[in-house]
């Protein structure tokens, strides 16, 4: 991992039958960089963010896109050209997958193998990137420490809380290699504590090189963790700000106010 | 032997007395089949008049049956009857049932399509039906009566295994899976059927076991197919003794079918077990 690894998306558009759900979206991501990605609902963070792991799996789909994933020196552009059949998307996007872009799902708990202790997977996945195979080095890279990590690899997913889940879910991400992240709500089910916890995994994990693209509805956990924040509104990028100017007096669009005044009154009602 | 140790903890560890009486039970029948063709019993020239109808004792722990053949013996022996053929109804249920239905459900559309159109057909066909079908036109053997087993029992596994990798397909960890580059014939193989629809697919080949049990029990039964006299089937001697008096001559091969096709019933439903996938 390093600062010139760049995620460049550009011209994203999405189209379910005729009705156009992401239009033009484009962003850039930088090794060591956290990107957040707020907006109302259906305003497209989801899909923007299933787009750039080729997730998107209905007619049409992705009509258009220009992603380039530029890690030592190398491009990688998996929709030039553009696939339009499964088949073309999951060969396109072999060498993205997991080598490049690693996946944290929003269900964390549900996006673990239920059949197999959850030291195996990752473990699996770090053999076959090459990556030292030892499952507990990753589960304290994920945030575990080095007493609950040989624990935890020995448990069912089952058997795991939201917040550990999630930290083994980054584990395996991190374990197949990735340069870049794409988490989907993470902070999902997780109390103030845990999300706290995992403001400090994703500080430490950029600190280090990783790049991070966070799709989010919490603004205020995300002001802790995020470099700048994109705005989603209505399948298109409203507006831009850095992390240290979410207030609602910087944005400069409606549904920046809004949202962004939204998290002022809470604030005012006494929430931390 | 991960994937052996994942399975002790999610199946045996969790399994209560009853379930893993019937494991052993069922162990017990197998080990018959295999050992006790060992045992020197000359079958055909058992008959002993002189010991007709006797009850259990040292020398004959059953008893005999009337025609002074021992019955434990042959309780034993009458195991390889189905045993063969089950395992037989199993592996071919599991090849025709199991991967193209698997395949269809992860691929979706026209191979979907095809492949539940194709066991909507054989399913239509009562399995008792089609198995004397194909005994009567291609001859009574074992290993017959295990594929014709196994070719009647397919549709219902079929469709069961597709079901679930339909459902399993949009499921978070084959899509995480997928996003970490794994490969859709890694997802298929390792995570969904042996890992995620391992389970019901073992609870259905016990399922198809427990009906050769039957099955075959009926048509020796029944007589015409499925093991004649001399040779001991569970359903031949229960048919040998009738109206002879309620013995353990006639009991016996009753209860061990009741024994057995339990046996299978717990074992399906505790291999099936909980994933908790969702």
């Amino acid at each position: 991992m390093s600062a010139d690894d760049r995620l460049v998306l550009e011209g994203l558009q999405v189209q379910a039958g005729s009705r156009h759900l992401v239009r033009g979206v484009g962003l850039t991501v930088r090794g060591g960089e956290v990107v957040g990605l707020v907006g109302p609902s259906g305003s497209g963070k989801t899909l923007t963010a299933r787009a750039l792991l080729g997730l998107v799996d209905f007619a049409p789909g992705v009509v258009a896109a220009d992603l380039t994933l530029t890690c030592e020196g190398r491009d990688h552009r998996p929709y030039d050209p553009l696939p339009t059949r499964r088949t073309e998307r999951e060969h396109a996007f072999r060498e993205v997958r997991g080598a490049l872009l690693g996946y944290l799902p929003q269900d964390a708990p549900g996006s673990l193998d239920p059949a197999q202790r959850v030291g195996r997977p990752i473990e699996a996945v770090a053999a076959r990137a090459g990556q030292p195979g030892d499952a507990r080095v990753w589960l304290e890279r994920a945030g575990f420490s080095a007493d609950e990590a040989p624990v935890v690899l020995q448990r069912f997913p089952h058997q795991l809380s939201g917040g550990m889940a999630q930290r083994v879910a980054i584990a395996l991400a991190l374990a197949r290699g990735s340069r870049f992240l794409v988490a989907d709500e993470p902070t999902t089910g997780l109390d103030a504590a845990v999300q706290r916890q995992l403001v400090h995994t994703f500080r430490r994990l950029a600190d280090e090189g990783l790049g991070v693209l966070i799709v989010t509805h919490d603004l205020r956990w995300l002001a802790q963790v995020a470099h700048h924040v994109h705005i989603l509104d209505q399948g298109t990028i409203a507006e831009t700000l850095s992390a240290s100017a979410l207030r609602p007096e910087h944005a400069t669009t409606e549904v920046g106010r809004r949202l962004l005044g939204a998290v002022g009154r809470m604030r005012s009602r006494g929430f931390p | 032997m991960t994937w052996l140790s994942a399975w002790w903890h999610l199946t045996w560890a969790r399994g209560r007395w009853p379930q893993r009486a019937a494991a052993l039970w069922l162990l017990l029948v197998l080990g018959a089949a295999l050992l006790a063709p060992l045992g020197g019993y000359a079958v055909g020239a058992d008959v002993d008049l002189t010991a007709a109808s006797q009850g259990p004792s040292l020398a004959h722990w059953l008893g005999t049956d009337h025609l002074g053949r021992d019955v434990a013996w042959r309780l034993a022996l009458a195991c390889q009857a189905f045993v063969g053929p089950g395992l037989v109804a199993a592996v071919v249920a599991g090849v025709l049932g199991v991967l193209p239905a698997a395949v269809a459900g992860l691929v979706g559309g026209g191979v979907a399509l095809g492949l539940r159109y194709l066991t909507a057909v054989v399913a239509t066909l009562p399995r008792f039906v089609l198995v004397l079908l194909l005994l009567m036109i291609y001859g009574d053997s074992a290993p017959l009566l295990g594929a014709a087993i196994g070719l009647a029992y397919a549709p219902e596994l079929s469709e069961a295994v597709y079901g679930r990798v339909e459902e399993l397909r949009r499921a978070d960890f084959l899509e995480t899976s997928l996003a970490h580059g794994v490969s859709w014939w890694r997802l298929l193989f390792l995570h969904v059927l042996v890992g995620a629809a391992g389970g019901l697919v073992a609870r259905h080949l016990l399922r198809a076991f427990a009906f050769t049990v039957v099955l075959e029990s009926t048509l020796s039964y029944l007589g015409g197919f499925g093991v004649q006299e001399p040779w001991p089937s569970w359903g031949n001697m229960l048919v040998f003794e009738w109206g002879r008096g309620l013995g353990v001559a006639q009991i016996a091969p009753a209860a061990m079918l009741l024994f057995t096709v339990g046996a299978c019933a717990s074992v399906a439903g505790w291999a099936g077990g909980e994933r908790h996938v969702r």
